[in-house]
């Protein structure tokens, strides 16, 4: 029972070492703040070590199940704080940002994925894009978008979608791995 | 209030976490219902989960790694030092049979099979089976000469399996396998003489190949099979097929 439940903690250790990186950036994307994006990825963390969340195979590679459960974490976060203290990354600056000399190969190979994704992002009609990075990134709602935008909610959730169809068409369904 | 239309355009703030959550709930009956968002809904899920992969890449403070690893270690040792008083308590009543105690707990109205999978670790063993697969946990699983192969039996005509008994620990490695039917997947079970099979946490599916090597979680001392069923997705309590695949030990 020991070596089983040590095994254990050696398995999450080791999705802890493969997938904590992705997961910090995002959390850091979205949260503007180290501090904050620390707390979330623990929460994330010490939440799939007890548990709360249960990995379905069927649904996509452990790293989208870990990074979807780190973006609910850091919506939750979001949407305790204070909407208009929300910041974007590049407002603090993030001096620890992988320089090219220094990523390993599989870090130059998300850096590669992360290109092709940004760019498939970039290719959408502003209005589209805005609207994609403010829910994902920003976890507004659909109706606070519409607020903000002063536009009808159902306007905004058709923009959302029309966006993510051409991201999809842009990558190709599936060329850009997530695994 | 299922119907399509009304909810045609929702699919993308659902993918984007943009609902609020009475509305993903109200979101997700409906999809239970409708065909056309269940696949817009999967056609779409490319784009959604490219999204995180488009940020910066930064890495985490090493402080935050043993704040993590910290925390888990002390419960893993708290969750071990449960476990042997746990196993303590069941060697004194002999005939205790822990699958039909199991069973008593969730007609007592105790812990179901759906708390128990929520112990700590057992999402964590449902990873390691994918980790296993990807050839990432070979640290885990290292081969050494006292490695015993038994062939399992198995219901596929065409699959190969077999039960490789290592000292650390024993692992199912299958090939040509098909993969469960549509809305189940496989779960292992420790089958003991005398006693019905007892569940595990370990849920697996196979590659796009029928490959799949699955860890079965800790020793076969007193187990006479390990069987595979398939069932519900979270698994069962007790089996509700026939096992696809039947490996004895003896």
């Amino acid at each position: 029972m020991q070596l089983v439940r040590r095994g254990e903690a050696a398995a999450f250790e080791l999705i802890y070492e493969r997938h904590a990186q992705a997961a910090f950036s995002l959390a850091y994307r979205m949260a503007g703040s180290r501090g904050v994006a620390e707390d979330v990825v623990q929460e994330a963390f010490l939440s799939i070590w007890r548990s709360g969340a249960r990995y379905e195979r069927a649904r996509g590679s452990v790293r989208t199940w870990v990074l979807g459960i780190v973006h609910h974490r850091a919506i939750d976060a979001l949407r305790r704080s204070f909407v208009h203290e929300r910041r974007r990354a590049s407002d603090e600056g993030i001096d620890e940002t992988l320089e090219t000399g220094e990523r390993t190969d599989v870090e130059a190979a998300r850096h590669e994925e992360a290109a092709t994704v940004r760019a498939a992002l970039g290719h959408l009609p502003s209005e589209q894009s805005q609207v994609i990075e403010l829910a994902y990134f920003g976890g507004f709602t659909h109706t606070e978008i519409a607020e903000m935008l002063e536009t009808p909610v159902g306007t905004i959730k058709g923009r959302m979608r029309l966006g993510l169809e051409k991201m999809r068409h842009a990558l190709g369904a599936g060329q850009v791995s997530l695994g | 209030m299922n119907d399509h239309s009304q909810w045609a355009d929702t699919v993308g703030a659902y993918l984007l976490g943009a609902l609020e959550p009475d509305e993903a709930e109200r979101f997700e009956a409906h999809l239970a219902d409708c065909p056309v968002c269940r696949r817009d809904v999967e056609d779409l899920r490319v784009a959604a989960d490219a999204l995180p992969v488009s940020v910066p890449l930064i890495r985490p403070p090493a402080a935050l790694k043993d704040r993590i690893m910290s925390v888990v270690n002390e419960e893993a040792e708290l969750l071990a030092a449960a476990g042997r008083r746990a196993d303590e308590a069941g060697e004194r009543p002999p005939a205790e049979d822990r699958s039909r105690a199991v069973g008593r707990r969730r007609r007592s109205g105790g812990r179901s099979l759906g708390g128990w999978l929520l112990r700590p670790g057992v999402a964590l063993a449902c990873a390691l089976v994918l980790l296993v697969a990807g050839g990432a946990a070979g640290v885990l699983l290292s081969r050494g000469d006292d490695t015993r192969t038994v062939i399992a039996q198995t219901r596929a005509p065409d699959a190969d399996v077999r039960l490789e008994i290592h000292e650390d620990g024993s692992m199912l490695v299958a090939e040509n396998m098909p993969a469960p039917p549509s809305g189940r997947i496989y779960q292992v079970w420790l089958k003991r003489p005398g006693k019905d099979p007892e569940p595990t946490s370990v849920l697996w599916s196979t590659r796009g190949d029928g490959s799949a090597e699955v860890a079965v979680p800790g020793s076969l001392e007193g187990v006479e099979a390990v069987l595979v069923t398939d069932e519900p997705p979270g698994g069962s309590e007790e089996p509700t097929k026939p096992p696809v695949i039947t490996a004895e030990t003896a």
